[in-house]
């Protein structure tokens, strides 16, 4: 396990030092910003600079880039942590209960209704969502974290922390209209994992169901329920995480839209503002922390997965 | 309703649910929903003095709400009103103003300023010199360019800003000009506070006086966060009433659908520049009133008098009768705006309905042309704008209807049109026949429509699309900026109107309208016939909005 560990963090170190070749060369790419000369001393000027947290100050704003960042981060990962905690507890349990019925009419509905949501461009989803909630029932608020009147500091960015910190009276009421601003985007997050994670703990499932050892837990009696929880569940889940990093990459890249749509604080749509307003500092930086979080994400469910399923390390070292 | 508010407490329901937490909604509405007004501006300001920038956008976030000026116009009596000075009086033949100043009033305290004294002489003098001499320490601060002050000729106007004592000022003036007070009364001459601008210098960063802004004004500044919003928080020791809302956030929404359906969520209390053709719509939902208000413009067609034949009047007065304006108001502006019945709009106080003369009659047309000796017509060019303006959305499309009524008298009418900038040197250079352009004027004072429009010297600058150069109106320009009685002033403008009537250098066509829409539980938000927005006396009814509801 440590060498597993190892290997796949130098890596992710190595990923990360091509990253930052990529975002240093952009200086090149675009004419107007010209920050240093295309040398090897140059870029690792530029390389003690990251590591000393020096990321420089927005074109746009003039703010400290580095001050920015984890605001603008810490409210992407709250976005996107609950987005694919929902879809995680709504993908396994009707995956598995699809499974348990395979062709009944419900696993049709499920993995017919999985498809179809897997086909609908989120940008679309969220229109649809808007004119539905928002705009005709009126239940759910369309823009930004919370609703402006309420005086909550940012200092984390992720805004429910920040409402929990903060010293306001209205406290509680900011937490409901907080959470109020945060369903439609997260449903629309959740949506694409959401589709696909069903499906994958559906044929995983059935797949667990078909071994023998299941055959011979039932013949030995067990109940239906402690069969699913003991030995099926155990088991199926191992495809799912193997695929729930590559999961979160396409929730991240959902991200940046859904964030822009619902004009949320977000590194996606700081990104997607910095490049509109051809804000260097902030592109550079932006892309590189967009980048490392989906690596690092992916990097830790890897691990976790090695952890958990030691055959899996087995597999990749074929010469043993 | 009733069904709206069911959804609301099942959705809510099955939102605890979901998050497993319990929650209660409030009865009443949460204190800080209902003392606080959120309005969805359009973009971010430039400044937060709008000395430095003139865009309606910064006008709009900041001057009546940060700032107070020595005088006001009051639209409703259409006269000017105390504000910082209480008094104020026209010396030496009109080139010296003595204003005499409010006392006890107070600047902001905020978190980065505390004042030590309140408003006196010291502060005007400030805050004129800094646009007014180039050697002012400020001057150059932030920019440094004053287009308002430019554009009006303002800062030539003024020679001198004199402390008399701590309060009372002398303003001198090169000479007397009527239109300095309604300048005076516009949303640019604010007043700032020379101890603060005093104390940043010190400190080495005069630059913050722009950036966290301290005046007099209902409002003071907490927070600006680009792209995002600005945060005011209601000023107690206002010298006026205080305003009744706690709390204004402009929420900065560029998008105009999205300002839509922010307005719809309820997200907005109030935005501006509804979509035009949303207007229908919005104004057939329930909760939301959609305001209106004639803008201080005007869009007129020109004829060059100096290219004949639109040197005879007849032919002039002909061609006003060929044309069908109210179709044209019609189809170019939806109906969101007002056929003009006088190149004064009329909510201008020295307005005259002079509309008779320009009443669409083909047949009196071909007569007029007839005596001037074209009875069987002629060819001319319309030059139109290649661009959008406030004052005309379309007039390519307006001088297409305007082809048309012309053929029915006979005229043979040429569209003309040329890259703005080419368009508008080549207008200057007198090279058209007629065009179709227009007006937004930057104050009250009526004098704002003639002079930079009608007068001998705008031929010579270029401005006069109509190069009209009439010795008998030039004298009643000059008469009335020179004489101070507003009654007076009217009678002069009405004759002004008159000799427009009759010589027909324009004709003019529309008042187009500025539209605002917002919930019905907000009050006191009126869109001003002039400047920027103010919410000063704002005021929001959520509980009276709840008690309604069954």
């Amino acid at each position: 396990m440590i060498r597993y560990t190892l290997r796949r963090f130098l890596l992710f170190l190595f990923t990360l030092w091509l990253l930052t070749i990529v975002t240093f060369s952009l200086g090149f790419l675009f004419p107007e910003f010209k920050h240093s000369d295309p040398t090897v001393g140059s870029y690792l000027a530029y390389l003690s600079a990251i590591l000393h947290g020096d990321w420089g100050v927005s074109m746009s704003t003039g703010q400290d880039v580095t001050e920015q960042l984890w605001i603008h981060l810490g409210a992407t990962i709250e976005l996107s942590f609950l987005a694919m905690l929902l879809s995680l507890v709504v993908a396994i349990p009707l995956g598995i209960l699809a499974a348990m019925n395979q062709r009944s009419m419900f696993d049709r509905w499920v993995v017919s209704a999985a498809m179809t949501g897997y086909s609908i461009p989120v940008f679309w989803l969220a229109q649809l969502l808007i004119l539905l909630f928002a705009v005709h029932y009126d239940w759910f608020a369309i823009t930004g974290q919370i609703t402006p009147l309420y005086d909550i500091p940012t200092r984390t960015g992720a805004v429910l922390v920040d409402v929990m910190l903060s010293d306001s009276a209205n406290a509680s009421l900011a937490f409901w209209d907080a959470v109020n601003h945060m369903v439609l985007p997260v449903i629309v997050l959740a949506m694409m994992p959401l589709t696909m994670l069903i499906r994958i703990m559906r044929d995983a499932t059935l797949d667990v169901l078909d071994k023998n050892y299941i055959k011979a837990a039932r013949a030995r009696g067990l109940s239906e329920l402690k069969l699913m929880r003991r030995h099926a569940l155990p088991n199926a889940m191992q495809p799912l995480i193997r695929q729930l990093g590559l999961q979160f990459s396409v929730l991240m890249t959902n991200a940046l839209l859904t964030e822009v749509i619902f004009n949320r604080l977000g590194i996606g749509s700081w990104l997607v503002k910095s490049i509109y307003e051809r804000d260097y500092p902030v592109l550079q930086s932006g892309l590189l922390v967009f980048a490392s979080f989906i690596l690092l994400i992916n990097l830790l469910v890897e691990l976790y997965h090695a952890w958990r399923y030691p055959q899996v390390r087995q597999e990749l070292y074929a010469e043993y | 309703m009733r069904e709206l508010l069911a959804h609301q407490r099942l959705a809510l329901g099955a939102l605890t649910i979901v998050f497993g937490l319990t929650g209660c909604q409030p009865d009443t509405p949460p204190a800080p929903l209902q003392n606080g007004l959120i309005y969805c501006s359009e973009g971010n300001p430039e400044s937060f003095n709008p000395q430095l920038d003139a865009s309606g956008t910064t006008v709009d976030a900041t001057a009546a709400q940060l700032y107070d000026r020595l005088i006001d116009y009051d639209p409703e009596s259409k006269r000017f009103v105390p504000a910082l000075a209480t008094k104020w009086q026209a010396l030496d033949n009109g080139t010296r103003y003595r204003f005499t100043l409010r006392q006890h009033v107070a600047f902001h305290k905020t978190a980065y300023f505390t004042p030590s004294r309140t408003f006196n002489a010291d502060d005007v003098v400030f805050s004129f010199n800094r646009w007014l001499k180039a050697s002012h320490p400020y001057h150059d601060v932030n920019g440094g360019t004053y287009p308002f002050f430019t554009a009006t000729g303002l800062d030539k106007l003024i020679t001198d800003v004199e402390r008399i004592n701590a309060y009372t000022v002398d303003i001198k003036l090169a000479r007397p000009d009527s239109s300095f007070l309604a300048n005076l009364a516009t949303d640019f001459p604010i007043i700032l506070s020379a101890e603060y601008a005093q104390q940043q210098l010190d400190k080495g960063h005069p630059e913050n006086i722009d950036r966290f802004p301290i005046g007099t004004g209902p409002f003071k500044f907490v927070e600006y966060r680009k792209d995002i919003l600005i945060r005011y928080l209601r000023n107690e020791n206002y010298w006026r009433q205080p305003p009744e809302i706690e709390q204004l956030v402009y929420s900065i929404t560029p998008n105009a659908n999205k300002r839509m359906l922010k307005l719809l969520t309820r997200e907005c209390d109030v935005i501006p520049y509804p979509l035009v053709n949303e207007l229908t719509a919005m104004s057939q939902e329930e909760n939301i009133r959609v305001l209106s208000e004639v803008s201080p413009n005007v869009a007129f067609w020109a004829f060059n008098t100096q290219h004949p034949p639109f040197d005879d009047p007849r032919v002039r007065r002909a061609l006003s009768h060929a044309i069908n304006r109210a179709a044209i108001v019609q189809a170019i502006y939806f109906g969101n705006a007002q056929l003009a019945r006088s190149i004064l709009p009329p909510t201008s106080w020295a307005y005259t309905d002079v509309n008779a003369s320009y009443q669409y009659d083909p047949a009196k047309a071909r007569a007029l042309l007839k005596e001037a000796g074209y009875a069987n017509g002629f060819s001319m060019d319309i030059w139109a704008m290649p661009v959008q303006r406030v004052y005309n959305p379309n007039a390519q499309r307006m001088a297409e209807l305007m082809q048309a009524d012309l053929a029915q008298v006979g005229v043979e009418a040429h569209i003309i049109s040329y890259e703005w900038n080419t368009f508008r040197r080549r207008l200057a250079e007198g090279e058209h026949d007629s065009v179709l352009i227009g007006w937004y004027a930057d104050n009250a004072d009526p004098d704002n429509f003639f002079r930079p429009l009608l007068s001998c010297a705008a031929v010579r600058t270029g401005s006069n699309r109509a190069n009209w150069c009439n010795k008998s109106f030039d004298e009643l320009l000059i008469k009335a900026i020179s004489v101070n009685d507003n009654d007076a002033r009217a009678e002069i403008y009405r004759q002004a109107q008159q000799v427009l009537r009759e010589q027909q250098p324009l004709l003019p066509i529309a008042h187009s309208v500025r539209y605002q829409a917002q919930q019905d539980y907000i009050h006191g938000v009126k869109l001003p016939p002039y400047g920027g927005i103010s919410f000063r006396n704002a005021s929001k009814d959520l509980v009276k909005k709840a008690e309604d509801k069954p």
